[in-house]
């Protein structure tokens, strides 16, 4: 598995709060019959009431290796009749959310195959329940390092499937029969090989990937009792080997998997460090091998140690047959279920019997595979393991950039980790809140009782009546399904803790926000840096928006404008395709070495840029992108208002002399405000959220400085031990500084979405 | 006449960059749709080495065990889903937005500071309680849900797009058909919403984007894969066990050429200016 | 057609009282034109008329029925709008239809009656248009013929010919009194120009402030005024004031001094007054005294006849002189002019209202 990437854009709040009671669920259901849907009364697929026990299984397998789960789910239920197993795949993207928020209603599956690194997470969030014991014989065809690493607190927690780890890669033509085996050997390839060719594909300046250079010098990234550990001796040599491999060329810069997939399997790299997802993007026809991870001579001859992943059939908390589900996940894991596995979906299957299969005996590279994964080190169940990512990757990267020296930078990424995995604030009594609460909610009823006496507010009331015929719907729709939502979210803000395991905090979440949980008010990760950063993205965006967007749109308005529609339509495309495609791209075309910017800058004679090295430039980058992203959006908005000016204010102002920069500013602004007005303020609400487009493209680098306020938010809740409570936090003060900053915008004297023009109702 | 053809000359170079600027990363995806497995050539010019349309076979033809066509399936999904969210918006929005447009009533001003406040709360907070409440209605797993969802939160921004463009349609117009005989009712759909259609079509359109490209959401409250819409399937292959970038972009490539056919098909509505004569000047 | 009878029509909006108790009566087939200043709640009266305002106090009544709290639909009334409110998706032909269509008048009725009103006002070339295809003199025309395919009993006129240019505006000024004429119909028109008042009334209500300042016939109102308001307001070029002292029957001030025809001062009370003497009241003075003693700054010749603008001792005055008169002055001359017998306007000081 790949390092899980905090990349789910769905928040998860925990749900120890239930709103659905039946009066809420009877608002919703005069809600639905008000759409008049009826007829969209879906149909939850029904299978057929038969006696058998049915199990649920999700996972979240691409295609290739859902075949092998299909196969194995099929063989089981030939075997067991009484069971009826179904599978549900759910794309990644929102399965951990998903798993939160469906299992504590009941609603979930009742098996989910996920990495055994998540298995605390999901413990804490109350999402999964003992295994039970295994059989002997069971027991005997597993690792024990693998069962190990499912064990929590002494209790076995899941049973291990497949395991993965980073393999090493070779493309044999070439290699050309050259051995390969320590990693000073792939250098020593550089100066034989043209310089569009490296030896060595590697995303190395992403921690989870350095780990398997750290282990090799005696490093580790975090202890078993949770303490940091990227700093020292060992973590200093193992950085100043990478920074050697970067300075001879022998890995390119600033890679990810996709420059890896792409140079490894276009010809241009000796050799790939990667886990067996890699094997699936190449092509039938390249000839290469898989082979464990090279030694480091410079180590001692260490060999490289990548991170292994053991994924695990785990049983659901509330499985409905709790039974039946640990047949379905044994046999999944069990010698006959493994053989399918990985024999129909290539799965590095975690069952030492599985192997004596003459099928899988005879595979050469999904042996190579195990044999990597066996020479793994299984990564650590403890809770902060993912939180010691982030910080360490960025201490990596700055040092790689030279902007500290090695001990330095290590050191920054040891308190940032100290940091955010703190201790969250004691619990507090919730009276002194259940006060206040309750003083607001009396105070509220007594303004309300006084307002309601007032005879003119009545009256006043009395001729509205007509007006709420035609809102309540909206008001209503609007109440139930956006704001009740919203205002359940921003009560976890008073929590804290992690996961499901919260407690009552009162304000604390926000005065350690505020107060840069006592750290420097302008230093890194403050909220005011933070809220500095966020306010130029915004600003930057917003102009930049409206300014291509009237453009364009001015010039697409041109009455002798010839293949206009074209235009238009080709100019809208960046809105069309999904933005977390086209996002990636974006990040693609400022890759350093490889992105089409730079060789544009160098085509005319400008020298390549880091794009993500400084803190301007990868604004930069995420100001283009997001730019790119958003100016359709303001051109079809002031295309649409231009239609509604009529064209002889404009011939009646060249009659009166007026230049085209005076129509414009005379004309064309003063009637585009009304429309633009709206437009504007929601576009700056939306560009102030933008999640998306900072996380793709620079995702905060260089050093976290390009971090948005929401970017933030959605750290602490998803890389930093899920601190959602504070993350709730954070999204009450983003919510708070738009309501100010609107306020204070109105007050200026733009009405941005205030009430419009009104007159008295007949 | 020469300086006009000049300045004609120039505003096409002008849209000609832009367009450029458009469709360049477009072109990328594209590229790695249409590249068979091998690397893309040139770093400039996107253009896969060896063209093939194996992803955008694999991803369109897809077919379930029971040889059900997936991929027609939740494009059928796709678009009942996001025109029902269009049409429920609207629905919804239509008469609110009006209302604030034309009627001052208490209240009015608290709604719309509400209404833009939704739009200031970062949305996916509110994620875990939304299901919660989908569950209570016994919505959970259904397109109805889905496209109540999708609908509520497109209402805030069409509320604001529409009342905008009430405000430009003089009150008059519909106190003439008062006058005339119509009831507000009748006013407002037979005089009121023809002046407006063009922005009812932009707006419709929003909502119908917003629900064709979202995915966490329909992922998170669809649970049985024949009601799944179609970027759910496209993320599958941003599947962190085995992705298939290729397989990716082909399918974003695949969802947003209906987007773009509606776009054109609309074009033509958000052009034709109705409010220009009758009621001005 | 029917009569409209309107009694203590009050009406404020937000908190600004607008209309402050009017009264009018409208007879069957009499063209009453509503006129004031802008602010006066002329337009804001019509709309109450019309059903699209509510007002906080008082009765309508249009013939026989209270109508105060119904619908503009159930009034069986039509209006004229300024913007002409043309329905911008319907043809001509379906703007004329509109109304019938929703009254569920039948097919061959509303042709009937749209052939009809066409033939009257000239619209059959321009059926099958769009609002947006047609110039401003047509778009008008058509929403005359809205109104009148409609058979109200009652019409409403809001500033019809604002939005003309000034040919045009005379032209459709004829042509709306012809209409009436021809229809015998019951209107009620706004306006803020004195020359539509004028030409269009069969009565005039000026309103200034929220309330009926003077009823009557045009040219009753013009020669009675019952205010300096009235008196200001009607004709062009406005009437001069100047302020004087009235005494032994004589009005005394720096370049003014007119016997006051007895018994026109009820009373003779002497003490300050304000004069009012309209530009075309003076006739060059014969002799050497004379009632009235301009010094020209500007003299606007227009052939037959002559505007002298100037001074009557500090206040500013223009007489229109004709004729030989016209021709024989010059700027800076100081001219003496006699006022027509009866011509003489005295106004109270304070009040503004007229003295008789």
């Amino acid at each position: 598995m790949r390092r899980v990437r905090p990349h789910r854009a769905a928040s998860s709040v925990p749900s120890g709060w239930r709103v659905a009671g039946p009066g809420t669920a009877a608002v919703l259901s005069a809600a639905v019959a008000l759409c008049g849907a009826a007829w969209l009364a879906a149909t939850p697929s029904v299978h057929g009431q038969d006696a058998r026990t049915p199990v649920v299984v999700w996972h979240s397998y691409g295609e290739s290796e859902e075949r092998g789960l299909s196969a194995a789910t099929a063989a089981f239920e030939q075997a067991n009749p009484d069971v009826d197993v179904r599978l549900v795949a759910i794309p990644w993207g929102a399965y951990a959310s998903k798993l939160e928020a469906a299992i504590p209603v009941h609603r979930g599956p009742d098996v989910f195959i996920d990495a055994h690194n998540r298995a605390r997470a999901y413990l804490d969030a109350g999402l999964i329940q003992p295994f039970g014991a295994l059989s002997a014989e069971a027991t005997d065809d597993l690792e024990p390092a693998h069962l190990a690493a499912l064990t929590l607190d002494g209790t076995l927690y899941g049973v291990p499937v497949s395991v993965k780890a980073g393999a090493l890669f070779v493309n044999e033509d070439l290699a050309a029969g050259r051995p390969l085996r320590a990693l000073e050997d792939l250098e020593g390839l550089r100066s034989t090989l043209p310089s569009d060719v490296f030896p060595l594909a590697w995303d190395a300046d992403d921690a989870y990937q350095f780990a398997a250079l750290l282990h090799a010098y005696g490093g580790e990234m975090l202890s078993l009792e949770g303490t940091y550990r990227f700093v020292g001796r060992e973590a200093e040599r193992a950085c100043e080997h990478l920074l050697r491999l970067l300075q001879t060329r022998t890995i390119p810069e600033e890679t990810g998997y996709e420059l890896v997939r792409d140079l490894f399997r276009g010809g241009h790299a000796v050799a790939a460090v990667s886990g067996p997802w890699l094997a699936n993007d190449l092509p039938a026809d390249l000839n290469y091998s898989v082979r464990p991870l090279p030694v480091v001579r410079g180590a001692d001859g260490h060999a490289m140690e990548a991170y292994a992943t053991v994924e695990a059939a785990m049983i659901a908390a509330h499985a409905r047959s709790v039974s039946a589900s640990r047949r379905v996940a044994a046999f999944l894991a069990g010698r006959e279920g493994s053989v399918l596995r990985a024999v129909e979906g290539r799965h590095v299957v975690a069952s030492r019997g599985a192997w004596l299969d003459p099928r899988l005996a005879s595979d050469v590279r999904l042996r190579a595979f195990r044999e990597a994964a066996a020479a793994g080190r299984v990564m650590s169940s403890h809770r902060s393991m993912h939180a010691v990512f982030t910080p360490a990757e960025r201490a990596l990267r700055k040092l790689l950039r030279g902007d500290a020296p090695i001990p330095a930078a290590l050191t920054e990424g040891q308190h940032r980790f100290e940091d955010e995995t703190r201790e969250p604030p004691a619990a507090r009594s919730p009276v002194f809140g259940l006060l206040a609460l309750g003083m607001l909610l009396m105070l509220g009823c007594v303004s309300m009782v006084q307002r309601a006496r007032d005879p003119s507010f009545r009256r006043d009331v009395r001729a509205s009546m007509p007006a709420y015929r035609w809102v309540a719907h909206a008001a209503l729709a609007v109440g139930v399904l956006v704001i009740a939502p919203l205002v359940v979210g921003a009560g976890t803000s008073f929590f804290a803790g992690h996961g499901r395991d919260l407690h009552y905090v009162g304000l604390a979440n926000y005065i350690e926000i505020l107060t840069a949980r006592g750290g420097d008010l302008l230093g890194h990760g403050s909220v005011w840096t933070v809220l500095a950063v966020t306010l130029a993205w915004t600003a930057a965006n917003i102009t930049l928006h409206v300014a291509l967007g009237v453009s364009l749109a001015l010039l697409l308005h041109r009455p002798t404008l010839r293949m206009r529609g074209l235009y238009r339509v080709l100019l809208v495309l960046p809105w069309a395709v999904p933005s977390y495609v086209t996002a990636l791209a974006w990040r693609g075309m400022f890759h350093r070495q490889f992105g089409a910017v730079n060789a544009v800058l160098v085509l005319f004679g400008g020298e390549p840029i880091s794009w993500f090295a400084r803190w301007t430039t990868a604004f930069a980058a995420n100001v283009a992108t997001n730019v790119w992203l958003g100016f359709p959006f303001m051109m079809v908005v002031t295309l649409g208002a231009l239609t509604s000016i009529p064209r002889d204010l404009y011939e009646a102002a060249e009659v009166d002399g007026a230049s085209p920069a005076q129509q414009f500013r005379h004309i064309t602004l003063p009637l585009l405000r009304p429309s633009l007005a709206p437009a504007v303020a929601m576009g700056a609400v939306w560009t102030f959220n933008m999640f998306n487009v900072v996380y793709l493209v620079s995702a905060g680098e260089p050093d976290g400085s390009t971090e948005i306020l929401v970017s933030e938010a959605y750290r602490w809740a998803f890389t930093r031990g899920q601190q959602v409570g504070y993350a709730a936090a954070y999204a009450v003060i983003i919510f708070l500084m738009l309501m100010v900053a609107n306020r204070g915008l109105a007050r200026i004297g733009q009405p941005v979405g205030g009430p419009g023009p009104k007159a008295g109702s007949a | 006449m020469s300086r006009s053809r000049l300045q004609e000359a120039a505003v096409h170079l002008v849209l000609w960059v832009a367009v450029l600027f458009a469709l360049y990363p477009v072109m990328w995806v594209t590229t790695q749709a249409l590249s068979g497995g091998g690397a893309t050539e040139g770093r400039i010019i996107p253009w896969p080495a060896t063209p093939s349309l194996d992803h955008f076979t694999a991803v369109i033809g897809r077919v379930t065990d029971e040889g059900v066509w997936l991929f027609g399936l939740q494009l059928l999904n796709s678009v009942v889903v996001s025109a029902a969210t269009a049409l429920t918006a609207i629905g919804i929005a239509t008469p609110a937005a009006y209302a604030l447009s034309r009627f001052r009533f208490v209240g009015a001003e608290g709604a719309t500071r509400t209404l833009l406040a939704t739009q200031m709360f970062p949305g996916v907070a509110a994620s875990i309680p939304l299901y919660l409440l989908l569950d209570g209605a016994g919505l959970l797993d259904t397109r109805t849900g889905l496209v109540l969802v999708y609908a509520t939160s497109a209402v805030p921004f069409a509320i604001f797009q529409l009342r905008g463009a009430f405000d430009a349609i003089p009150r008059e117009l519909e106190e003439a058909a008062m006058v005339d005989g119509a009831t507000r009712f009748v006013a407002f759909v037979r005089v009121v919403l023809p002046a407006v259609r063009p922005a009812l079509a932009i707006t419709a359109l929003f909502a119908f984007m917003s629900a064709w490209n979202e995915f966490i959401l329909a992922a998170t409250f669809l649970t049985s894969e024949d009601l799944y819409t179609l970027p759910i399937l496209l993320n599958r292959y941003a599947s962190e066990h085995d992705s298939n970038f290729g397989h990716f972009a082909a399918g974003a490539i695949v969802v947003s050429v209906p987007v773009m056919l509606l776009f054109y098909a609309l074009q033509r509505q958000l052009v034709s200016g109705l409010t220009a004569g009758g009621v001005k000047g | 057609m029917a009569s409209l009878s309107l009694q203590g029509i009050q009406k404020s909006l937000g908190g600004q009282p607008i209309l402050r108790g009017v009264d009018l009566e409208v007879a069957t087939g009499e063209l009453v034109v509503l006129v004031g200043p802008s602010g006066c709640g002329k337009s804001t009266l019509l709309r109450t008329v019309a059903g699209l305002e509510s007002p906080d106090g008082g009765v309508v009544r249009i013939g026989a029925r209270d109508v105060t709290r119904l619908p503009p639909r159930d009034r069986d009334l039509a209006m004229v709008f300024q913007s002409y409110a043309l329905y911008p998706h319907l043809t001509v032909r379906e703007n004329l239809a509109f109304g019938l269509k929703l009254r569920g008048t039948s097919a061959a009725t509303i042709t009937e009656r749209t052939d009809e009103v066409a033939q009257m006002l000239g619209l059959g070339p321009l059926l099958d248009r769009f609002p947006r295809d047609m110039s401003g003199g047509q778009r008008q025309r058509v929403a005359m013929g809205r109104a009148i395919v409609r058979r109200p009993s009652l019409f409403l006129f809001d500033e019809p010919l604002s939005n003309l240019d000034a040919a045009l505006r005379a032209d459709v000024r004829v042509e709306i009194k012809r209409l009436h004429q021809r229809l015998g119909a019951t209107m009620l028109y706004v306006t803020h120009d004195q020359v539509e008042a004028m030409t269009l009334a069969s009565r005039l209500v000026v309103l200034r402030a929220g309330q009926v300042e003077q009823v009557g016939p045009p040219l009753e109102v013009y020669a009675r005024p019952v205010s300096r308001f009235v008196a200001a307001f009607l004709g062009s070029p406005a009437m001069n004031f100047l302020e004087a002292d009235l005494g032994s029957g004589r009005l005394r001030a720096p370049g003014l001094d007119v016997v006051v025809p007895q018994p026109a001062v009820g009373g003779d009370v002497p003490g300050p007054v304000l004069v009012g003497i309209r530009a075309h009241d003076v006739v060059p003075a014969k002799g050497a005294r004379a009632d009235v003693r301009l010094r020209v700054e500007v003299l606007e010749a227009m052939g037959f006849e002559a505007y002298a603008h100037g001074h009557v001792g500090d206040a500013p005055f223009v007489a229109r002189l004709e004729g030989d008169a016209a021709r024989g002055i010059t700027v800076g001359d100081e001219l003496g002019l006699d006022v027509a017998a009866g011509s003489v306007h005295l106004f109270d000081r304070q009040t503004g209202r007229t003295l008789r």
